[in-house]
């Protein structure tokens, strides 16, 4: 009996990295891997339980081609772009700022950004749905200092919804290009200034380009979650939009239908993913012919 | 000329970024202002009272919500910062893009997906949604940020401070309790705060993995928003803000801000 004691105990002494590596591991695969391969093969292949067999079906698929679902992804589509534009020309001007303008408590300063980001979604909607309502502050701001006749309602516009947007995912731009800003070694920009070059030629030429892989990270970071957002149209543009976002939870939690949800989540992963490639295809084309090397 | 529209930008650049900073604050201390108003409607100022707050702890549905974040929050945090842990100590032969491939999903895919995932295991097993998704959920997104933290400062400790705690006669659990953990702790102690207050602050998750009966904070915020605001839910506002700053100051102090962003 003791004999067999030491021996299971020393059996668990040797195999301990293994049983340390096992529940991560396990956690992450049965609630991310699996479910999310096998969404994906659902999203075309049913299992018919009557016939036992498998059956192949693209019709999830074929149904975003209708002008319907195109009309969505437009739609989210040109809410993501425009999110990401205007998160662009905000975070940019202020990553480079705290990078190269601020001396002290720098990492304080970023994190001042990041914090409003950090609390819950819905509270940072609910402050602006607080803000921009009828009787919102700043509708009853201005109608008593007398610039506006009545109270105007700025909820439930295409300008309500893009505040809320920006307001939410900017700061994800700001760290990433932070990140590499910080890094650029300052005796190149040094040296740019001492060629001869304006601070205006030294950001285009230099600075700019060398930042460049923290601005396509965060174009990413901002891009693809705007894309499948829901509770931003839903509370800030008034549902006056149908978004792709609001078609993925529709189908999963609404119609229960997770073929057409596994279908509408894989493709709303891929249009910006593909949006992005091309993209990047096309600017290096563009910059090849520039160079002339092509 | 050119020089002109340089001073122009130098002085506007600034000003720029103080708009900025604005943008990003002034929601916030509106809704901390008027979490303060004395008055049912939001509109007019009616004076300081801390009515909502008191109100708070009046209403069973709020507390209720309140027990189940709390609950999931210090659930998720125990189990993903000790599963993460486990997993960072016994990997160190691991290439660190091992690690960062398996686990960088969990933070670069956007949450609508890992929702998605874990609503699926639960329907597929048919296993009731409330408790356990959510500790799920949450837990699969605290692994995205406890394996990296705690494993830049491990890979960072002398392997020979353990080897020598060996040598000199410790047994292995010894070693692990006594020098691993210690020379660990502040990490452990940053990621787990993150990870509390991602799980405090979560919405998609939970908006996909909480039942009627089970409810977050945040869900409870949102079918407030569906009907008629409560002015009690700025007061919640406030306080999940105020929780987060105090832990994003105390991250600040720690310097692990600087250590994430360098290692990335």
């Amino acid at each position: 009996m003791v004999a067999m004691l030491k021996k299971i105990k020393k059996i668990f002494s040797r195999e301990l990295p293994f049983l340390f590596v096992c529940p991560a591991l396990l956690w992450q695969v049965l609630f991310l891997y699996i479910p999310l391969g096998i969404l994906f093969g659902h999203s075309f292949i049913k299992y018919v339980p009557k016939l036992k067999t498998f059956s192949f079906t693209f019709k999830y698929y074929a149904k975003i081609f209708q002008p319907f679902s195109l009309k969505i992804i437009y739609n989210s589509f040109m809410l993501a772009f425009q999110t990401t534009l205007i998160s662009f020309m905000i975070a940019y001007p202020l990553a480079y700022f705290l990078t190269f303008k601020i001396k002290r408590f720098r990492t304080f300063f970023l994190m001042l950004v990041m914090l409003p980001s950090w609390t819950s979604l819905i509270i940072q909607i609910y402050a602006w749905f607080f803000l921009l309502k009828k009787d919102g502050i700043i509708s009853m701001a201005l109608y008593n200092i007398g610039i506006i006749s009545e109270p105007i309602h700025i909820l439930n516009s295409h300008t309500s919804m893009l505040i809320g947007m920006v307001y939410c995912y900017f700061p994800f731009m700001v760290l990433p290009i932070y990140a590499v800003l910080e890094k650029i070694d300052r005796r190149l920009i040094e040296a740019s200034s001492d060629l001869g070059a304006s601070r205006w030629v030294t950001i285009k030429k230099v600075i700019f380009p060398l930042s460049s892989p923290g601005v396509v990270a965060g174009l990413f970071l901002v891009f693809i979650p705007a894309f499948g957002e829901f509770a931003i149209p839903e509370f800030l543009g008034g549902s006056k939009k149908l978004f792709w976002g609001n078609v993925i939870v529709s189908k999963f939690l609404d119609y229960r239908d997770w073929q057409a949800g596994a279908a509408a989540t894989y493709s709303g992963f891929m249009f910006p993913i593909m949006t992005f490639v091309l993209f990047y295809f096309f600017v290096k084309i563009l910059r090849r012919k520039k160079r002339g090397v092509c | 000329m050119v020089e002109k529209r340089n001073i122009f930008i130098r002085a506007l650049h600034p000003v720029f970024v103080y708009l900025t900073y604005l943008f990003l604050y002034v929601p916030v201390f509106v809704i901390a202002m008027f979490s303060f108003n004395n008055s049912r409607y939001s509109v007019s100022w009616k004076g300081f009272s801390l009515r909502w707050y008191a109100e708070l702890f009046k209403s069973v549905e709020i507390l209720d919500a309140l027990y189940v974040s709390l609950v999931v929050a210090i659930f998720a945090t125990l189990i993903s910062v000790l599963i993460g842990t486990a997993l960072v100590i016994a990997t160190r032969w691991w290439k660190s893009w091992i690690s960062y491939l398996i686990f960088y999903p969990n933070v670069v895919l956007p949450d609508i997906a890992l929702a998605v995932g874990v609503l699926s295991v639960f329907a597929f097993f048919k296993m009731p949604i409330g408790y356990g998704s959510l500790i799920a959920g949450h837990t699969l997104i605290g692994l995205g940020f406890v394996v990296p933290i705690v494993r830049s400062r491990f890979v960072e400790l002398d392997p020979v401070l353990t080897e020598a705690s060996l040598d000199l006669g410790a047994t292995g659990y010894q070693t692990f309790r006594k020098v691993l953990i210690p020379l660990l702790r502040p990490s452990l102690f940053a990621s787990a705060l993150i990870v509390f207050t991602l799980s405090l602050d979560d919405f998609l998750i939970a908006f996909f993995c909480s039942s009627p009966k089970v409810q977050t904070l945040s869900i409870y915020v949102y079918s407030q928003m569906k009907e008629t605001v409560d002015p009690s839910v700025n007061a919640i506002s406030v306080l999940l803000l105020v929780c987060s700053s105090i832990v994003a100051l105390i991250l600040c102090s720690m310097k692990v801000v600087d250590r994430v962003i360098h290692n990335d």
